[in-house]
């Protein structure tokens, strides 16, 4: 239980450090920072938490690049330190967790995140809590009476039961953003909703990809189940990258060109050295 | 038998991807603890430190015997540059009737560029067919044409056109003939007559070159004297799935991006399905009769919610690059 | 042996005497000062042209184009009118197969000056794309060098053995590379049966081989979108406008060389004559072409196609336009059409008016095409909307065109302009027929 005294104590000292620079310098006006955290629960994959710092400088929002950030686990009065992030140039970070088992609820089983700034020279150090419960959605790709739906259930996982009335939103997984197939879909009494897939989404092979997401619960923060249904258009590569064709590199030169060209070239090429010979010939003779 | 080559090889592909993304992104968490434990190490020797494992179980490991990790490269998926992503087709979507002439598109792609020439990759025009009909703001980028002018005429393969629809330059082959700009009808290329003075960034661009990018997929990063450059469609981003910046620029959303195969273009707000959104709002391409097929869709500026004129302020007609003092 | 000894004494290369070394030393300075200018341009890089990103090919290229029209001249002083039995061009065909030479070697050098990265030539043969007009022009133009070479040589040797006795005892050590180049050419049966059959090789290749060159330099324009490029004229009016270039310079030339070596015995009025009906005809022919070009565009009025025609005939260019038109066409064809205008001295002056308007003609054909491209020309600096070569480029062409003349006075020098041997055969068997007529 020493070690996160002797970490209070270090982060005591350091504030006062800067606390005295910041003193001694002229004008030090430390602009507010504010942090963003967003935590994802992905099925069957990772946890993770997207974080952003920005600040208003001037009156204008900026994000702060390159900040670290220290990220909590706060177990009833124990702060955990799950560990650190340091923001990109747009000032965003992710910070992944294998799964949930990697942190501890508390007494009331609900998830407590700090994620706190120590504040720098130019900003001052500021903390933002989020707590979540553990949260369950179970997906699947049916089929029923020859049309494809998804069926997704969601589940409270500390009680175990089917959470009612929540509104889940399905989407089809794609490069930059999703595409939205249909929102709104309200958990029935079963904590379940029956979305038929349209017609006519295209996906590689045929298979798409179809997340049901619950999106920034209060209660649940956003759950994310990834299922494939394999009733997309499959993909027709039209590259022309494997042809031959005027715009292709040397190796795919069209016939024509590679025939035609170097049998002139080679043709007349043929004559010249013909001509040189002959001129040797007439210095011998 | 083709088909299941290609589809073993893009689930290859697919998974091969998804590995190395997984790789990368907990490489760099542990690096990341590791990186700041080390800096640590320095002052504290014989103290326990608390880290987390892959697995995510929390462990206590001697400061002394946390190293510093290597960013994991990217070289590991056996990516050729001049190949490109399979399975993708890009597409860009401009909508005139936002378009305001707010030009922070331009200033995006020449800062993250470092344009500093005279001349800009992507340039707004003040476009109006006749007098009759009305004027409006028409941003054009490469086109990226499917049967692209340009790379035709090339005569090293300095220029070339991508399984994923982008046509790249290679400025280490280029010789600078300049045959690929007098053929491409929409003047998009550039050409560098004289040293780009990028500054002091050149040299560290220089050196990135040698470890971690590829010129080709870092455009103008640096540029070279005496070779073309052009808008590339940000490979760079695209490839970690990060829009271009021209798209996430624009405060009016004007700029749509996304893969054709897929059917879905966005603006970072709105994700729409690109077939739908051209046959709804009428898209079509420019100077499509000369049958270059170039990959970049306009939708007419109709029901403009704002006037024309307003983005007259905005307008300099002899100049498109911010020149820093 | 009677009638070379004659020949000889005429037409034997002589020292150059103080215009001949004023002029040798005038294009030596213009050459080097080019040379700098150029070194300049390699280190600085092309900003010191006024080229821009518009206005992408400027006088290097349009001179490059001169220079390949040029050369047609072998092709067809020496070739056509061959095989078309013109037998008065015997004493000017050396001096249209060394203008031929020394344009398309400069022609090579020319284009290696407009290359963004000159260090990177071997690209062309590493990773060259046989997709690119570039490449074709890459293939043909060597060919053309060695065949012209090989045109100028062939017939020398006879002339080459003549000049090594003549210069025995005159010039030793110049008798010996005589000597060497002449083959050991003794006039025997065998050796002239070889030559003969190789000419007549050399002459039936070139043509095709001249006129791929002249086709494949159209297409470097013609296989491109632009107004004023994009035309299916263009290979056939590179060809005309290659033939009025070449015979244009050809004239020009054969005037000066006439009069310097005083060769009125060999080059008469009545070869001025000839060469002067020659010159209307291509010139007619190009004429021809060039209302094809330039006046039937207007009736359909294609907005593009009108913007790039009113530029030439009333804006921007109009002044430049009619000089080549009036000046480098029709002021020719008219006076050339009067047999007083086939005089020497006129047409010394009508053959310099072509030259010069070919060589407009060219930058007319480049520059205004690319400045008005199909989108406007906007968010680049005002200069950006013309073009006018920068004191670089004016003074790296002066160079080009300085070699140019560097390589035909040294041939000149070195070279009987006149070939001798021939020259001998042909009066032979004139007096033989006038002996068997009687």
């Amino acid at each position: 239980m020493r070690n996160p005294l002797i970490k209070h104590y270090i982060l005591l000292i350091v504030l006062s450090l800067f606390l005295g620079s910041s003193s001694f310098a002229q004008k030090a006006k430390k602009n507010k920072v504010r942090l963003k955290a967003n935590y994802v629960k992905v099925m069957n994959s990772e946890v993770y938490f997207d974080l952003q710092a920005t600040a208003k400088v001037n009156g204008e929002n900026i994000t702060i690049p390159n900040v670290e950030l220290v990220i909590y686990n706060v177990v009833d009065d124990e702060q955990i330190e799950l560990g650190k992030a340091t923001t990109n140039m747009g000032g965003k970070s992710r910070f992944t967790l294998k799964d949930l088992k990697s942190i501890k609820p508390d007494s009331t089983n609900t998830y407590n995140i700090e994620i706190s700034f120590e504040g720098n020279e130019n900003f001052s150090r500021t903390s933002k809590s989020i707590s979540f419960k553990n949260a369950s959605i179970e997906a699947t790709f049916v089929k029923i009476d020859s049309i494809n739906y998804i069926s997704a259930t969601l589940i409270n996982k500390l009680t175990d039961s089917v959470v009612i009335g929540q509104s889940l939103t399905l989407q089809v997984q794609r490069l930059f953003k999703p595409l939205l197939l249909k929102e709104f879909n309200e958990t029935d009494e079963n904590g379940s909703i029956l979305v038929p897939i349209p017609d006519g989404i295209p996906g590689v092979d045929g298979n798409i990809t179809i997340e049901v997401v619950l999106n920034d619960s209060a209660e649940f923060g956003t759950v994310k189940a990834i299922v494939n249904a394999p009733v997309g258009i499959p993909i027709v590569d039209e590259s022309t990258f494997d042809e031959r064709t005027m715009w292709s590199p040397r190796s795919k030169t069209p016939f024509f060109l590679l025939i035609l060209p170097n049998l002139l070239t080679l043709g007349i090429w043929g004559f010249i050295i013909y001509l040189i010979n002959n001129l040797f010939k007439i210095n011998k003779s | 038998m083709k088909n299941s080559n290609k589809s073993s090889r893009r689930k290859f592909l697919n998974n091969g991807l998804k590995l190395g993304l997984i790789t990368t992104i907990s490489g760099i968490g542990l690096s990341k603890i590791a990186a700041k434990l080390s800096a640590q190490t320095a002052n504290d020797s014989n103290t326990k430190m608390e880290l987390m494992t892959m697995d995510g179980t929390l462990i206590q490991v001697d400061s002394s015997e946390v190293i510093e990790v290597a960013h994991s490269k990217n070289e590991d998926r056996k990516y050729n540059v001049r190949e490109g992503m399979p399975n993708r087709k890009f597409v860009m979507v401009i909508d005139l009737a936002k378009c305001k002439n707010a030009l922070k598109c331009q200033s995006a792609c020449n800062k993250h560029h470092y344009i500093t020439g005279e001349h800009a990759w992507l340039k707004v025009y003040k476009m109006q067919e006749s007098e009759d009909t009305a004027p409006y703001w028409m941003p054009t980028t490469c086109m990226h044409c499917d049967h692209p002018a340009c790379v035709t005429v090339c005569p090293v393969d300095a220029t070339f056109k991508r399984r994923d629809g982008l046509v790249l330059i290679d400025n280490e082959r280029c010789i600078g003939c300049r045959f690929c700009m007098a053929a491409c009808p929409y003047s998009t290329r550039v050409f560098n007559w004289e040293e780009p003075n990028q500054g002091e960034i050149t040299m560290n661009m220089q050196m990135k070159h040698q470890t971690e990018n590829n010129s080709v997929e870092f455009a103008g990063m640096p540029s070279i004297k005496g070779t073309v450059d052009k808008c590339d469609f940000c490979p760079h981003s695209i490839k970690e799935n990060i829009l271009p910046h021209c798209v996430t620029a624009c405060p009016n959303g004007v700029f749509y991006f996304g893969d054709k195969y897929e059917d879905t273009v966005t603006n970072g707000e709105e994700t729409l399905r690109l077939s739908k959104l051209l046959i709804d709002k009428d898209g079509y391409r420019l100077m499509e009769s000369l049958g270059t097929r170039p990959s970049v869709y306009y939708l007419p500026p109709v029901n403009r919610l704002v006037d024309f004129n307003e983005g007259l302020d905005n307008y300099t007609d002899f100049k498109s690059v911010e020149k820093s003092e | 042996m009677k009638k070379t000894d004659s020949l000889l004494l005429d037409l034997a290369p002589q020292k150059f005497g103080r215009i001949g070394i004023i002029w040798t030393w005038t294009l030596i300075i213009i050459s080097l000062i080019g040379i700098v200018a150029y070194i300049d341009q390699v280190i600085k890089g092309q900003v010191v042209t006024n080229m821009n990103d518009y206005a992408l090919w400027g006088i290097y290229i349009s001179n490059f184009v001169f220079f390949v029209a040029t050369s047609f001249v072998g092709t067809v002083t020496v070739a056509i009118l061959r095989l078309t039995n013109n037998s008065w061009r015997t004493p000017i065909v050396r001096i249209a197969e060394i203008i031929s030479v020394a344009a398309i070697i400069m022609a090579g050098i020319t284009i290696m000056i407009d290359m963004g990265r000159p260090d990177r030539l071997l690209n062309l043969f590493i990773h060259g794309r046989l997709q690119s007009p570039i490449i074709w022009d890459v293939i043909i133009i060597p060919i053309y060098i060695v065949i012209s070479l090989l045109l100028l040589y062939f017939p020398l040797l006879p002339d080459f053995a003549l000049l090594k006795l003549f210069f025995e005892k005159k010039n030793p050590k110049l008798s010996k590379w005589y000597g060497k180049l002449s083959l050991n050419w003794t006039g025997s049966l065998a050796q002239k049966t070889i030559q003969a059959k190789s000419i007549q090789l050399i002459a039936v290749l070139i043509i095709p081989v001249g006129f791929m060159l002249q086709t494949i330099d159209a297409w470097l324009f013609s296989t491109l979108f632009r107004v004023g490029w994009d035309s299916t004229n263009m290979g056939a009016y590179f060809i005309s406008g290659a033939s009025v270039a070449g015979v244009g310079a050809l004239v020009t030339v054969v005037y000066v060389l006439q009069k310097v070596y005083k060769l009125e015995d060999y080059i008469t009025d009545y070869h001025f004559d000839k060469l002067g009906k020659f010159l209307v005809l291509m010139c007619l022919i190009y004429l021809y072409f060039n209302l094809n070009e330039y006046l039937i565009p207007q009736l359909t009025s294609k907005k593009e196609a009108t913007t790039h025609i009113n530029v030439l005939l009333t804006g921007q260019f109009a002044p430049l336009f009619w000089f080549v038109i009036i000046g480098g066409l029709i002021v020719p064809v008219i006076v050339l059409l009067f047999k007083q205008g086939r005089k020497p001295l006129p047409m010394f002056i009508i053959g310099l008016l072509v030259v010069l308007g070919s060589w407009w003609k060219r930058y007319l054909i480049v520059t205004p095409t690319l400045l008005h491209p199909f989108l406007p020309i906007q968010g680049v600096p005002e200069s950006w909307h013309h073009y006018f070569p920068s004191l670089h480029e004016w003074l790296i062409t002066a160079a080009t065109l300085a070699m140019a003349l560097l390589i035909i006075t040294a041939l000149v020098r070195y070279l009987p302009i006149i070939p001798i041997q021939r020259t001998a055969d042909e009066q032979e068997e004139l007096e033989l027929n006038k002996n068997t007529a009687k």
